[in-house]
């Protein structure tokens, strides 16, 4: 038995507590992906370990690059991506600013508007599907009673509206996440810097303008990015709101990927579209990785 | 002065009040729908406001659909996955905020590269995995891949936490005579019961709310249904009761807001010493 307590033994002791989560994260992470990587050169229908190894090809991703689909599906993602970044940070930004406020019932509010970030997503799902019903539905009442539309929107089958009523859920779902991250952000500027502001003879809006700004302007980032990651790879929402239909409008990279794979059971096709969003998610995130590195040291 | 000052306070509560009210009307709307007659889901205009409501759906669900089945799925999967993940997490965290490590960089790669990981193309070498191991059509498949997904995050918090925390303490415990193991449970973990908290509701958030993984390995078995899969199952039909659906995302949602509702400052905190060194 190892003492240890001794300071000659106490380092072994960080590798012990730490293997078990490397084991898992090698046995569960590395090796997939290395797997995948390799499924995904092969002309392989449904993937074994071990039985028949097919030799590489480049088929999979000759096929990807030539394939309407597959550009049809990065241009939804990229607007999914725009939008709902976009509102999802607007709306997040604003709630965070707004709780940010001395108030009675702060931290009720504070409660109440990170709350749809708890709501499962297929539960998120199932409400707007509700509320976007085209026949009864809550939202169609309320712009045909204000005027806006003169007949009720079909958001399940028309393509327009059913790219827009997976942007419905998804901001709803992703801005409580943002104001969470933005709220710290809020609360880590320094008072004095607004005090020497106001001493200035700054306004809020010019205090808003040179003191919030530029310190959120890292945190702001790095939430777009999370936000993007999120809707590169989200699944639940679109696959049960509208299996990526009608005729592919919402057909994410993601989607793709399942349905390539579990679908049609294409995996080395499936395996190819899901290393192409793994490239894009890993561009997209280099600027997170100096900070994550220097937050784990 | 005065004046201004009462209309600015005035200004902001509105606001606070309606952007809280138009945020959260999906959930009022989820409630509201649940306890209606289902006569009245196609009145025109909608009733905004609650009738008498109606108790009976609840026994209508679990009467036509597997309801406690899929509840008790989602909640072992739940429970097991966050006593792994703690587990698992609280020791790895420990050992990168006190010990210093060859390789420590290479965990912040990890956790990167959970995050960015697509899930759908993780799934497919789990599928050729699991199929291999026998475990497709168990729980156990599911319980994996979610602790897979999780543990690198929750050691990233819990290690930001653990940070916070003087290494004096601990020191004054060895001196004290209590091993470096004890040390970790008597001194480390009571202090860190709001990191604790924030980890745990993390894991069971994001593994309550799974579909993908569900999805994809319980599927053909009807047994091993869970909350969500059963839900999506319901909204498929080709006519919906959205009154029973309304039901059963609110019996989903119950245990998570609950949970929400006691560790929320927890969560933000954890989040926020995560998110902000």
């Amino acid at each position: 038995m190892i003492d240890f307590s001794s300071p000659r033994h106490r380092h072994k002791l960080g590798y012990l507590l730490v293997a078990p989560a490397l084991i898992l994260m090698a046995l569960i992470i590395v090796y997939p992906i290395v797997m995948s990587v390799d499924i995904s050169f092969q002309d392989v229908k449904i993937a074994r370990i071990g039985v028949d190894r097919k030799p590489w090809t480049f088929e999979n991703y000759e096929w990807l690059f030539t394939s309407a689909k597959f550009y049809q599906s990065l241009w939804v993602t990229i607007k999914l991506l725009l939008v709902v970044g976009g509102a999802a940070l607007a709306i997040g930004f604003a709630t965070a600013l707004l709780v940010n406020q001395k108030f009675k019932g702060r931290a009720l509010a504070r409660l109440l508007v990170a709350l749809p970030w708890a709501v499962p997503e297929v539960v998120a799902v199932v409400i707007w599907a509700w509320m976007l019903d085209s026949s009864f539905g809550v939202l169609n009442w309320v712009l045909l009673s204000s005027g806006i539309v003169s007949k009720p929107i079909a958001f399940a089958s028309d393509p327009v509206a059913a790219f827009a009523s997976i942007c419905f859920v998804m901001i709803w779902k992703g801005y409580p996440f943002i104001c969470i991250m933005l709220l710290a952000g809020l609360q880590s500027i320094p008072e004095e810097q607004y005090q020497a502001a106001s001493v200035d003879g700054a306004n809020v809006f010019q205090r808003f303008l040179h003191v919030t700004i530029p310190n959120m302007l890292p945190v702001l980032g790095v939430a777009f990015i999370m936000t993007a990651l999120w809707v590169f790879r989200d699944f639940a929402i679109i696959f049960v709101l509208t299996e990526g239909g009608p005729i592919g409008s919402t057909t994410s990279l993601a989607i793709m990927t399942f349905e390539e794979s579990f679908k049609f059971f294409r995996m080395g096709q499936g395996s190819a579209v899901g290393v192409i969003t793994l490239i894009i998610c890993a561009l997209l995130s280099r600027a997170l990785v100096s900070r994550f590195a220097k937050s784990v040291n | 002065m005065k004046l201004s000052k009462f209309f600015g306070r005035f200004s902001l509560y509105a606001t606070v009040i309606t952007l809280c009210a138009v945020l959260l009307f999906p959930v009022y709307w989820m409630i509201l729908t649940a306890l209606s007659p289902a006569s009245e889901l196609r009145a025109y205009p909608p009733n905004f406001l609650p009738s008498a409501p109606q108790w009976s759906v609840f026994t209508e669900l679990l009467a036509n659909h597997p309801f406690d089945v899929w509840f008790l799925n989602s909640l072992k999967i739940a429970v097991v996955v966050m006593i792994i993940s703690l587990t698992v997490s609280v020791l790895a965290a420990y050992a990168l905020s006190r010990f210093r490590m060859r390789g420590a960089q290479s965990m912040g790669l990890f956790i990167l590269t959970a995050k960015m990981l697509p899930g759908t193309l993780i799934i497919i070498p789990f599928f050729v995995i699991f199929r291999s191991a026998g475990l497709i059509g168990s729980l156990w498949s599911v319980i994996i891949a979610q602790a897979t997904m999780i543990i690198p995050f929750t050691t990233w918090m819990l290690k930001g936490y653990f940070d916070t925390i003087p290494n004096e303490l601990e020191q004054a415990a060895l001196v004290d005579g209590c091993s470096p193991i004890g040390s970790i449970f008597r001194i480390i973990l009571p202090i860190s019961a709001p990191g604790l908290a924030a980890t745990s509701l993390y894991s069971f958030v994001i593994s309550w709310s799974d579909f993908l993984f569900a999805r994809t390995f319980v599927v053909t078995s009807d047994s091993l249904w869970t909350l969500n899969l059963g839900i999506s199952s319901l909204k498929g039909e080709f006519v919906t009761d959205w009154n029973i659906v309304m039901a059963a995302s609110l019996m989903t949602s119950i245990p998570i807001i609950i949970v929400f509702l006691f560790l929320e400052r927890y969560m933000v905190g954890g989040l926020a010493a995560g998110s902000e060194k």
